[in-house]
């Protein structure tokens, strides 16, 4: 019996190899869809995130000396308008601080509680997707930086913090971020102007938008093209306040009651360098006895 | 078979390269988001030059490898380029390769192929690989960047003599 299995290999070792391999992955992805233990892609997040660190080194390290010389003239030019420009900050820096004092003089009468920022983590784009199947960004943060699955991810891009996407893989060393347009990506947002409430969901990389839906028809009317749309807080993920996008299209489908809003996201992905994730809010100072502390972000958890 | 087995370990280490360029610095040619796949170009290359063993088992271990470096689930890749390798190794010595049409040829059909496959295990599996499910543009400007890239890589990997043509594989 034996002799005749080796004998049946021998003859079909190339389809027998294909088989095993066919049936390995098709194993793997079977248990990849389930919750296992042992999470070898944290292993695997881990490595990769040091090889790609390397090469995203190595190439800046080219890229930043060569542009350095430039960057010396323009520095020059930089600095002469900065000295203008610290001139005018003196004045503005003087009446800021009298604003901060209004503000906070103003705070304390309307009794408003002392809420800390929650705290955040810079970390840098090291990779992108190695396909063009998937569209995740790899940082260079882990969980050895006090990266958490689920943290939800900002950036700066002009003057504007826009949402990116939110942790979903966390390594050691290095984490992977899905993109708010990702398909898989839903973020319950607002239109800022009108208050008006929906669901944000990513169109995918092609077509690089984001669609709104669930907003009442009612609201048609009130709601402009270039409406800032910001996160809700509601559903616990994305703190309140977040710039998603700008209102690109409205559609009033007559099969369904509610809006379709195509929003151009703030953030441009391709130009996406450095990033901040967003941790949990802190515990909120005590309030007074008797007093029930005014969360400034009641969605957030 | 040791001469397989070598094939096999450098054919990896190229593919892997090709994945870390892929995911880092490749990035800043990228048209419309979309990167040219090295890998699979390296995997053509390898399997119609020594056969259906050595692409198929290259194709798996560089799938899986990419699999743990990536959001897709593990035995995503690993059965794409697995099936890529061994269909592309069966034309083997039965396909004359000249430096520039074949190439070209060769690439197109195998991203095609990749974007049919992926969809395919996307539908199974219920995944999110938004990438190539509808037939969008970011195939069509992959398989033009592959295309584009593919003679070049051949001519290039056609110095190494690891890769020279096997003898024809018995079934």
């Amino acid at each position: 019996m034996p002799g005749l299995f080796e004998g049946f290999f021998a003859r079909h070792r190339r389809g027998a190899t294909l088989t095993v391999l066919v049936l390995v992955s098709l194993l793997c992805l079977t248990v990849a869809n389930r919750a296992v233990v042992i999470k070898p892609k944290e292993i695997g997040l881990s490595a990769a995130g040091f090889f790609q660190k390397g090469f995203t080194g190595f190439f800046n390290w080219f890229g930043d000396t060569a542009g350095s010389i430039r960057q010396l003239r323009e520095a020059r030019e930089e600095l002469n308008a900065a000295r203008a420009r610290l001139q005018e900050m003196d004045q503005v820096t003087r009446e800021i601080l009298e604003l901060r004092r209004q503000n906070e003089s103003l705070k304390d009468q309307l009794d408003f509680a002392n809420i800390l920022p929650p705290e955040r983590i810079a970390a840098e784009v090291i990779a992108r997707d190695t396909d063009n199947l998937f569209s995740t960004l790899t940082i260079n943060k882990g969980s050895r930086h006090g990266v958490k699955k689920g943290m939800p991810v900002v950036a700066w891009q002009g003057d504007l913090e826009g949402l990116v996407g939110k942790v979903v893989l966390v390594g050691p060393g290095s984490s992977e971020v899905l993109p708010l347009y990702d398909p898989q990506c839903m973020v319950s947002a607002r239109v800022d102007s009108t208050r008006d409430e929906g669901l944000v969901q990513g169109e995918g990389k092609d077509r690089g938008t984001l669609v709104m839906n669930y907003v009442k028809k009612i609201a048609k009317n009130k709601i402009t093209y270039g409406d800032l749309v910001v996160t809700s807080g509601l559903g616990g993920l994305y703190p309140k306040g977040i710039n998603v996008g700008r209102i690109r299209d409205i559609t009033a489908p007559t099969y369904q009651t509610s809006l379709v809003l195509q929003v151009q996201p703030i953030i441009d992905f391709d130009r996406l360098e450095y990033l901040f994730l967003i941790g949990p809010e802190p515990e909120s100072a005590v309030p007074e006895a008797g007093q029930q502390a005014a969360p400034a972000t009641p969605g957030a958890k | 078979m040791n001469r397989d087995f070598r094939t096999i370990f450098f054919t990896v280490l190229i593919m892997a390269i090709c994945i870390l360029l892929q995911s880092t610095i490749l990035g800043r040619i990228a048209i419309r988001g979309v990167r040219p796949d090295l890998a699979l170009l390296v995997l053509i290359f390898v399997s119609m030059r020594r056969g259906a063993m050595v692409g198929q088992v290259s194709g798996f271990a560089t799938g899986f490898l990419e699999d743990l470096m990536n959001v897709s689930p593990l035995g995503f890749h690993s059965l794409l380029r697995t099936v890529i390798g061994y269909v592309y190794g069966l034309l083997s010595g039965n396909v004359f390769i000249d430096p520039f049409l074949m190439p070209i040829i060769l690439t197109v059909v195998a991203t095609i192929l990749k974007g049919i496959l992926a969809g395919i295990v996307s539908a199974i599996f219920g995944l999110a690989a938004s990438g190539f499910i509808t037939f969008t543009g970011r195939l069509w400007i992959e398989v033009g960047y592959n295309g584009v890239i593919a003679p070049f890589l051949f001519a290039f990997l056609n110095l190494f003599k690891m890769f020279k043509q096997a003898d024809k594989e018995g079934a």
